[in-house]
């Protein structure tokens, strides 16, 4: 009995099937659409976001201007307006509105550089971070404090009170020689020019000094 | 998550060994369901017996609504999947060379050296019309060329080129392949039947 009632079922074998493949493909046509998530995890998304090294500080950034360092991209988020008034040195503009044109993306995607995005403060360059970092593009970071801080830290630094730490000073002596270093002429530089030539002329005293000592040493 | 190598989940170290495993599997399949015979492969053209058209019309719809429903529940994502570039004459010409050295030899490549492997003769000689084949191409390959390289459409779909819902798409071809199912069963009944 059991086998004849098999027999029965499995006489509609492809029947069946072909009743579960249409099930399936129309299944696929019927199915509510959604709109699909694109780009990273919004959890991955928001763990870059609070990570603090998206962030580069201006000291850094000017370590690497000085050093000329070729694996940097700058670029300018700003309008083109303010871009042409002032910017960083070898920095691309790619205002915020224009940031998935054609011609922009090649520079935000992509493996080679690590591109560094400022704005007048850090608010449009984080802006853009983040859509860029949606989109799953890599080796993005901010200009921490943007071109303002660029200012108040490299291109005029505050001179430290007299009761600050040493490395205070130190900070600001290397500040100061970048700021040098972008064209920020300081008046004791200026003033300094006769002394300097004092000191030259001990130091040659002192070599020529060690000249006499060579020879005899040799002699031995 | 898916497609599982491009997105690390196996390292792509294991792409030669996986490849040897399916293959393995492929083989073994293809033999034991009897695809190494080539008069069960030009049954097709004849009309006595159509398990080619049949396997392979239900493996594609079944990989493809596998492939969309895993997309739909986010196990797969298709925009990543690799789509084969299309040479349109290339394709054309090569589909129409291959046609017609499966229904004079009876064999598809794969199932060529299926057979070779089992030791038909007739398929040892399919294999080294092969061979002679890849020759030919190969010293003319200048000669070939503007057709091999030419008529380029990168790596267009059917969603792509003519702007169908896939969604209706597979809903069509699965009628499609059920329609073919059903023909080509009324046809094998029709046709005298051969024993082979």
């Amino acid at each position: 009995m059991v086998k004849k009632k098999i027999a029965k079922v499995l006489a509609f074998r492809y029947k069946i099937l072909a009743a579960i493949l249409i099930l399936l493909a129309g299944g696929l046509v019927l199915l509510p659409k959604y709109q699909k998530h694109e780009g990273i995890k919004p959890e991955e998304l928001l763990s870059n976001t609070i990570s603090p090294e998206r962030y580069m500080t201006t000291d850094r950034l000017a370590h690497i201007l000085i050093n000329q360092d070729p694996s940097f991209i700058l670029i300018d988020v700003r309008d083109e307006k303010s871009f042409a008034s002032y910017t960083l040195p070898n920095a691309i503009n790619i205002p915020l509105q224009k940031l998935f044109d054609e011609g922009s993306v090649s520079y935000l995607n992509q493996n080679q550089y690590d591109v560094v995005l400022f704005s007048n403060d850090n608010f449009y360059a984080d802006q853009a971070w983040i859509l860029c970092n949606r989109l799953g593009y890599k080796h993005l970071r901010v200009l921490k404090g943007g071109i303002n801080e660029w200012f108040t830290t490299i291109i005029n630094p505050v001179k430290p009170a007299e009761n600050m730490s040493a490395s205070d000073f130190e900070l600001y002596t290397t500040r100061k020689a970048a700021s040098m270093f972008f064209g920020v002429v300081y008046p004791e530089q200026v003033k300094a020019e006769t002394p300097k030539v004092v000191k030259v002329a001990p130091k040659k005293v002192i070599t020529i000094e060690k000249k006499k000592k060579a020879p005899a040493e040799g002699g031995c | 998550m898916g497609p599982l190598i491009p997105n690390g989940v196996i390292p792509i170290e294991w792409d030669n060994i996986i490849a040897i495993l399916i293959g393995i599997v492929f083989g073994f399949v293809l033999e034991a369901s009897g695809f190494s015979s080539s008069r069960k492969l030009a049954g097709v053209f004849y009309g006595y017996d159509f398990a080619v058209l049949k396997v392979f019309f239900t493996a594609a719809v079944v990989a493809v609504i596998g492939v969309y429903y895993m997309d739909y529940l986010g196990y797969l994502d298709i925009t990543q999947l690799y789509v084969h570039p299309l040479y349109l004459w290339g394709a054309i010409i090569g589909g129409i060379i291959m046609g017609v050295g499966f229904v004079a030899g009876g064999f598809c490549p794969g199932t060529s050296l299926c057979a070779v492997a089992i030791g038909k003769i007739d398929a040892i000689v399919y294999v080294g019309g092969i061979m002679v084949g890849i020759f030919i191409f190969s010293e003319l390959y200048p000669l070939f060329l503007p057709i091999y390289d030419g008529y380029f459409y990168g790596n267009v779909t059917l969603e792509d080129s003519l702007g169908i819902n896939p969604y209706w798409f597979v809903f069509i071809f699965s009628m499609i392949a059920i329609a073919a199912f059903v023909v080509s069963d009324m046809v094998r009944k029709k046709v005298k039947k051969i024993f082979y």
